[in-house]
């Protein structure tokens, strides 16, 4: 490497550092990651005044600009957890967030996956567990969204299957789908946000999601625990005679049969699968 | 529309080296305007994509654009390439874009004389290069890798800058056009950027202008801005003011007809507005066009 690109590299070093430091523009000109790279009494040396700003002004530009561009695309990603806790306290979380995992991608599109990984993390973020749950919830419709299509399963393809190989046959989902439990229910907030409603209280007490795309749309099922484990099941390759089995274990009744092959029925008509396969 | 005798004229106007059409005026494609432009199929040259919003999705997004594309031309237009780091070049990332030119038979793919990051880190921002014989050297050697694995001529953007290195020991105007002869690259002309950053540093644009080589000219942008007081902010978020559509006429007179993009994307208005902002392009090219002859 020649002195003149290891000028090029100290520069580009020093810039970002600046650009991308948490606190006003002297303090992140000021700071060691910066003073590393070129000291700060150098400032006037780097960079030119213009007709009307400071050199401190000029890069302050792209220092300010650096959070704003991050809680746009995190406040896309997250607009529940934004509507939750006000642009004050969001703001707040993005400054922390992207400090702790800042974007390594050519995409923003994917600057939001270890948010809930983050308020795990930070218990005085986490609101006992509630930020976390909604974080999970929006995260997966994220993924859901930019998914692989995949050709849905129809009923006439689980007809076709040979009546002997269904206790064996095992179902692949669709590449567009998550199923999630919390220890909150997180989609009364989702609601309420859609309905410009008034934020709601957290509420402690578990539920139980599927996130999938059907046409291009993100959409969601609400699920019970028994529903959950039976498509958790399904979703993780048991052979369909064991899940349903599985499923209508304990309560043999045939309204609840009956209900199995119901909630069955739904998530085919749904297209949560794309294919069954012969065990 | 152009009279039989003022395209006659068009056509007699340097093109650039590769041949590009001049695919008329495009605008660029935004979520928000999706079920417009595929309900109403407006009368437009071409739709510029973001490149970057349509690499890792298998999604709406991507099933959108597939049915833009059978009906429009497509131009990608990148903000993650950043081709003049000192960071290593991404591979992974130029197969992506390749994929998707492929994929979308764009006419061509652009970026911006710019870095994004270093030490694997991407600000997502078009920061400044200072302009040296080093910055030179080290960015033709990267676009001529570039363009040997996209497989096709890379088209570079001028950019709007809020600094200036006192490293520098060139103009702007002098860097880009030397960086297009020397890297055997593409430009993409920013009219607004001229304008931006001419107040920004203080230069004549019309220098900046007159500077720049007409055959490396692929596709002009045209976008509306934020005015400071102390500064201009290229914040696509507004009309295009008339300094900037005198600088577009300018343009057309040396360099000449180009495709014509509006960027709109902040605060972005319905798509009526923004075709209809595109649309007073046509009425300069017309005027410039008959001003040559």
């Amino acid at each position: 490497m020649s002195p003149e690109q290891r000028g090029l590299a100290t520069i580009q070093r020093w810039m970002q550092e600046v650009v991308v430091h948490q606190g006003t523009i002297d303090e992140a000109i000021a700071s060691a990651e910066a003073e590393r790279e070129i000291p700060s009494a150098l400032l006037n040396d780097v960079i030119l005044p213009s007709h009307s700003l400071t050199p401190s002004e000029r890069i302050g530009i792209y220092h300010g600009m650096y959070l704003m561009r991050m809680g746009e695309a995190l406040a896309a990603d997250y607009p529940v957890i934004r509507h939750v806790l006000g642009d004050d306290a969001f703001e707040e979380l993005i400054r922390d967030y992207v400090a702790r995992y800042p974007s390594h991608s050519y995409t923003l599109n994917r600057l939001g996956d270890n948010l809930p990984r983050f308020l795990a993390d930070r218990p005085d973020w986490s609101r006992g567990g509630f930020l976390v749950d909604l974080a999970r919830l929006e995260l997966a419709m994220t993924e859901v969204f930019d998914e692989a299509e995949s050709p849905a399963l129809t009923s006439e393809d689980l007809g076709s299957l040979n009546p002997d190989l269904w206790e064996d046959a095992r179902l692949e989902p669709i590449a567009a789908l998550r199923v999630l439990a919390f220890s909150h229910a997180v989609v009364p907030h989702l609601e309420a946000y859609h309905r410009e409603r008034p934020c709601l209280k957290p509420i402690k007490g578990p539920s139980w999601v599927v996130i999938y795309r059907r046409d291009y749309s993100v959409l969601r099922l609400e699920l019970s625990r028994a529903e959950h484990d039976l498509l958790c099941d399904l979703v993780n390759g048991i052979p369909l005679g064991d899940a349903l089995s599985a499923g209508m274990a304990g309560a043999d009744s045939p309204r609840r049969q009956a209900r199995v092959f119901s909630w069955f029925r739904t998530w085919v008509r749904e297209g949560l699968f794309q294919r069954i396969v012969a065990g | 529309m152009e009279t039989p005798v003022q395209l006659k004229r068009i056509m007699t106007m340097t093109s650039n080296r590769w041949g590009f059409d001049d695919l008329g005026l495009g605008i660029g494609l935004r979520g928000t305007h999706y079920a417009h432009i595929l309900s109403q199929r407006p009368e437009l040259g071409f739709f510029e994509i973001l490149t970057e919003n349509y690499l890792d999705t298998g999604g709406r997004p991507l099933h959108i654009l597939d049915q833009v594309a059978d009906c429009y031309p497509i131009v990608m237009h990148g903000v993650s390439m950043s081709i003049g780091s000192t960071d290593p070049i991404d591979f992974d990332y130029l197969a992506k874009v390749k994929a998707l030119a492929d994929r979308t038979r764009a006419r061509w793919v652009s970026d911006h004389i710019c870095w994004t990051g270093v030490l694997g880190r991407n600000t997502h921002d078009l920061l400044p290069l200072p302009y040296t014989e080093e910055t030179l050297a080290h960015s033709v050697a990267r676009i001529r890798i570039v363009q040997e694995s996209l497989e096709r001529p890379l088209v570079l953007e001028n950019p709007s800058t809020y600094l200036e290195f006192a490293a520098s020991d060139m103009p702007e105007w002098e860097f880009v056009a030397r960086l297009a002869e020397e890297a055997d690259c593409g430009l993409l002309f920013d009219v607004n950027n001229v304008y931006v950053s001419a107040f920004n540093h203080g230069f004549d644009p019309v220098a900046y202008i007159d500077a720049i080589p007409a055959d490396r000219v692929c596709q002009y942008h045209l976008a509306g801005h934020t005015h400071k007081g102390t500064h201009i902010i290229d914040t696509h978020s507004d009309h295009v003011v008339d300094p900037v559509w005198e600088l577009y006429g300018h343009t057309i007179r040396t360099v000449g007809l180009r495709a014509t993009l509006l960027e709109w994307d902040a605060d972005i208005p319905p798509f009526d507005v923004v075709h209809r902002e595109v649309l007073k392009a046509d009425a300069w090219r017309i005027q410039e066009v008959a001003n040559v002859a």
